[in-house]
């Protein structure tokens, strides 16, 4: 069959000793980027796109590459070492893994990421490679108002994120979409919430809100009461999960990786949800809803595998049509244009090499990451020991570079240390991050895709229940709403409700 | 007279949430709001400033009649420290340069904790200052001067 | 006394022409920033890349891209408006940043003019118009007279972008009323348009252009007078509204009271690095002219487009406040 010799061009193209090296060199630097809090997987591309014309086309894409799903394995590191998100998608892994953590099982939890995210890897290139073209298409039929139910879908999905007060959760999302629609309206141009900043013009950074709410907050936390508390258990336990904790991690990686492949398809911010969404299912499902936020393994090996199988397919539109599902996305398109290669639907027929090149690339750089990154668990679990009076300077240092190397701005910064105060203040009033960080990300797609929606319809609302995808989606939703609301109506609230401190 | 329960934490956490209803809320005032069928950019902001203010009432109101829990301490040194460090690195890192601005970030941080002496505090600065200019500005190569014009050399 | 200021007099002008014999045959001395002041990895940041890495052979010093993003260009202007002047620092601008922004901000963060010394106009790249193939229209006039009939509307890349500003002159030469739908960027729009969302584009050239090739998108007209040497077949949109003009450039600007020497130096590298074969054959990949003009040529330029697009943007009510 076609597709045999078409893998085996590709991993001909890809096992060629530079292309190894390349694909090595960007793993390991996505690794470490992702491990940085603030510096990403975009900045770092940016930077790089100069050596890009040293290289061959194929090279430099397959290293490319390496950094971006790199960075997903790195940035999910930081977020159970230190409850700091690496990278968006690892603020959920933040929620249970920092809470294994602090329970002693940081290398469980790490290396429940390395192996979920593996095997989703490897699930969604093989999907890359052969569904590609089908799975363009359904992409494409997603409009305004599709995207707007998916995005009520996720709001839904919010309140079952919340392990406390299912009201205050609700407080946080709604903050979390104004906090997002700061800045500049992109139907009128005017700008919202700006107090006149024209840094705040394009929005508040991701980064510096997510480092701020989550990490900043919990070194203060850390800090209140330096004389016993101690910040994680010195009692590290086994690094490697038992025989029946490898068994749970089943479910949840399979659903995760189902989830991610799915949404990462969608150009208009699937991705993003990925995370979220498996965490959703798996707290639905789990035998112990309770002990999500606390340290459950499924929160975090379904959420990881589908942000790295999210990770791999949001390739599928750039190499089936040349049209970037993120910026990362979009960089490599600026990569491949400055080789002299038009991103498009042609690229699969006429530059095969370099098609197949990078599907098979991808499945050996997942393979490098998780070769590299399990012998690395046992390093990092030992910066653990480390005093925390002298790690939180350290984290400080990292974080102030990272953040500003995103844009170079300054703002940027002052934003990090407002958030870290507000995450705090929030976290001391007992109202959870992680529905904020939803809501943030959630509301500028949501407004922008219901004003979108509303004006493609000539102001007809009917238009979100007559198209079938947007219908079947919103039904979704009330499913899931009923699903999160009946357990709290039947059962009573002093057995189900856990006051627990975020 | 007896005292009612109420719990002060989530006391302060609805009139916070309310607040912040209405500072949003009285921004959104400021724009064009538009109809339901044609939105202006202040339609949905002030749609969920309302929200927010709706919910903030009703964590305040379900405060009462709860236990209170204890609130904890406040990192005062914490704030104080950590929160100056990133914004002395955004002001400066452009005037003075890469080098000096990291270098007394992460000393200002350093002070949030009170267990930190200042001779470890001033080598932990070195150390990561030399580190960080090694790996970041030699090495990735990042656009930051190292040393900036405010500085005379 | 007279022989004091004399003596003064003479030792400021010895110093000065020290000086600047001493600027003029060193610079640069050092590496050169360029500012593109859109994300990495846009049609901008390409061309700026290619070109800036031509001209580190020209000037014997790196020349390094500082992208610096944000209110659709702004940010990145203002940043060098406000650099030094001595030539290390010099930004990428565009139509948008140095004729449309100053004309819909209320609130200027810079003067496109006073604020900027030019250095060289690089290249002029066309807008295209463009149809989801779902369309029935072959031609701008077929498309004209459809949406006299029906409700139609038309992507962007957003508020105040060259783009929109183009589709929005179309409308009011063509005396048609097409809604409409800003995104956040071209690769957005692209998507709905090539998914049916929304049948018509406006776009430039080099990013639609695979989509044209492949025939996922039917382009009716290239915005330039005329037509682009890439796709000889589209017809422009002029050959049905005469006087219908627009395209996006790209430009290198120093900040002012940047020294003439430096600006000189720039520009002649400006000009060898698109001189050079290889940086022409890229351009016209991207189907851009190019111009490499002086710098006097660039300030003319500036004016003219503020003037031409004036009238557009204020019939289109556009602000960004």
């Amino acid at each position: 069959m076609d597709l045999l010799s078409n893998l085996a061009l590709g991993f001909s193209v890809a096992s060629s000793l530079a292309n190894l090296l390349f694909c090595l060199i960007g793993v390991i630097l996505g690794t470490l980027i992702g491990v940085l809090p603030g510096i990403g997987a975009t900045a770092t591309i940016a930077m790089l796109l100069p050596i890009t014309f040293q290289l061959e086309p194929v090279s430099s894409l397959i290293m490319l590459a390496g950094i971006y799903y790199g960075a997903q394995y790195g940035g999910s590191t930081t977020a159970i070492l230190i409850n700091m998100p690496g990278e968006s998608s690892s603020a959920v892994t933040a929620i249970d893994g920092y809470q294994m953590a602090r329970k002693g099982k940081a290398g469980t939890a790490l290396a429940t990421a390395a192996i979920g995210s593996f095997f989703a890897g490897t699930v969604a290139t093989f999907l890359v490679a052969i569904f590609a073209p089908p799975l363009t298409t359904i992409a494409l039929k997603f409009g305004a108002a599709e995207y707007f139910s998916l995005m009520v879908m996720g709001l839904v999905m919010s309140v079952a994120l919340a392990h406390g007060s299912v009201l205050k959760a609700l407080g946080m999302v709604v903050l979390g979409l104004l906090l997002g629609l700061v800045g500049t309206d992109i139907y009128t141009g005017a700008p919202r919430f700006t107090m006149g900043i024209t840094q705040y013009a394009d929005g508040l950074n991701f980064v510096a809100v997510a480092v701020g709410v989550f990490g900043i907050a919990e070194i203060l936390r850390n800090l209140e009461d330096e004389h016993d508390r101690q910040v994680m258990t010195k009692n590290i336990n086994r690094l490697f999960p038992t025989r029946e904790e490898l068994r749970g991690m089943v479910g949840p990686i399979l659903r995760g990786t189902g989830i991610g492949s799915v949404l990462g398809i969608l150009p208009g911010g699937g991705a993003i949800l990925a995370s979220f969404a498996s965490y959703t299912v798996e707290k639905k499902l789990s035998r112990h809803p309770e002990e999500f936020g606390k340290g459950a393994l499924a929160g975090v090996a379904g959420p990881e595998s589908a942000n790295n199988a999210g990770a791999q397919t949001s390739f599928i539109p750039l190499l089936t049509l040349g049209i970037p599902a993120n910026p990362v996305m979009a960089l490599m398109i600026g990569a491949m244009i400055i080789q002299g290669i038009v991103p498009g639907p042609n690229v699969v027929t006429e530059q095969p090499a370099l098609f197949w090149g990078i599907v098979a690339s991808m499945w050996i750089g997942n393979l490098m990451l998780v070769v590299l990154n399990l012998p690395l668990i046992g390093l990092w679990v030992k910066l653990l020991t480390v005093p925390y009076y002298v790690l939180f300077p350290i984290i400080m240092a990292m974080c102030s570079i990272g953040v500003y190397s995103v844009a170079s701005n300054p703002y940027d910064l002052f934003a990090v240390a407002f958030f870290g105060l507000l995450g705090y203040v929030l976290s001391k009033l007992r109202c959870e991050p992680a529905p904020l960080l939803l809501g943030f990300v959630l509301g500028p797609l949501l407004e922008e895709n219901l004003r979108r929606a509303m004006i493609l319809s000539r102001g007809d609302p009917t238009t979100f229940v007559t198209r079938p995808i947007s219908l079947g989606l919103l039904i979704a939703s009330l499913a899931v709403l009923a699903l999160v609301f009946l357990p709290q109506i039947r059962k009573r609230r002093d057995e189900v409700f856990t006051e627990s401190d975020a | 007279m007896s005292t009612k329960p109420k719990d002060n934490t989530d006391l302060i956490a609805g009139v916070f949430l309310m607040a912040t209803g209405l500072f949003f809320g009285w921004q959104a005032l400021g724009l064009e709001l538009g109809t339901s069928l044609r939105m202006g950019p202040g339609y949905f902001p002030l749609v969920l400033s309302g929200l927010l203010v709706l919910i903030g009432l009703l964590v305040l109101l379900k405060a009462f009649g709860r236990e209170d829990e204890p609130f904890g301490l406040i990192a005062w040194r914490g704030i104080m420290f950590i929160l100056p460090a990133p914004v002395f690195f955004g002001l400066t890192v452009r005037g003075l340069g890469f080098v000096p601005a990291l270098f007394v970030t992460t000393l200002i941080a350093s002070q949030a904790s009170m267990r930190m002496r200042p001779l470890p505090a001033l080598g932990l600065a070195v150390a990561v200052t030399i580190l960080a200019t090694l790996v970041f500005s030699y090495g990735l190569g990042l656009p930051f001067r190292r040393f900036g014009p405010w500085l005379p050399f | 006394m007279t022989t004091t200021l004399t003596r003064r007099v003479l030792l400021a002008s010895a110093l000065s022409l020290g000086l600047a014999g001493a600027a003029a045959a060193q610079f640069p001395e050092r590496a050169v920033t360029l500012v593109i002041p859109f994300a990495a990895g846009g049609s901008t940041d390409v061309v700026g890349r290619i070109v800036a890495e031509r001209m580190s052979q020209e000037l014997g010093q790196q020349v390094v891209v500082q992208n610096v993003g944000g209110a659709g260009g702004s940010l990145g202007a203002q940043q060098v408006a406000k650099a030094d002047a001595d030539g290390y620092t010099i930004l990428m601008g565009t139509v948008a940043t140095h004729a449309l922004n100053p004309l819909i901000l209320k609130q200027k963060p810079y003067d496109p003019v006073a604020d900027f010394a030019p250095v060289s106009l690089l290249v002029l790249v066309p807008n295209v118009l463009a149809v989801n193939p779902e369309l029935p229209v072959n031609t701008v006039q077929e498309l004209i007279d459809l949406a006299k009939t029906d409700p139609l509307a038309y992507a962007s890349s957003g508020n105040g972008t060259p783009l929109h500003l183009s589709g929005e002159l179309f409308k009011s030469m063509a005396g048609v009323d097409i809604t409409h739908i800003p995104y956040k960027g071209s690769g957005p729009a692209l998507t709905d348009v090539l998914g049916n969302q929304v049948p018509i584009i406006f776009d430039n050239l080099p990013s639609a252009s695979s989509h044209i090739s492949s025939g996922k998108l039917r382009a009716l007209g290239v915005t330039t007078t005329e037509r682009a040497p890439s796709f000889p077949d589209v017809p422009a949109i002029a050959e049905t509204l005469p006087g219908y003009e627009t395209y996006s450039w790209n430009a290198l600007f120093a900040p002012a009271g940047t020294p003439p020497e430096a600006i000189e130096a720039l520009a002649a590298a400006a000009k060898a690095a698109m001189a050079d074969p290889a940086v022409a054959g890229r351009m016209a990949e991207f189907s851009a002219t190019i111009v490499a003009s002086t710098p006097e040529e660039l300030a003319a330029h500036v004016t003219a487009e503020m003037e031409k697009w004036a009238p557009v943007v204020k019939d289109a009510n556009v602000s960004l406040d």
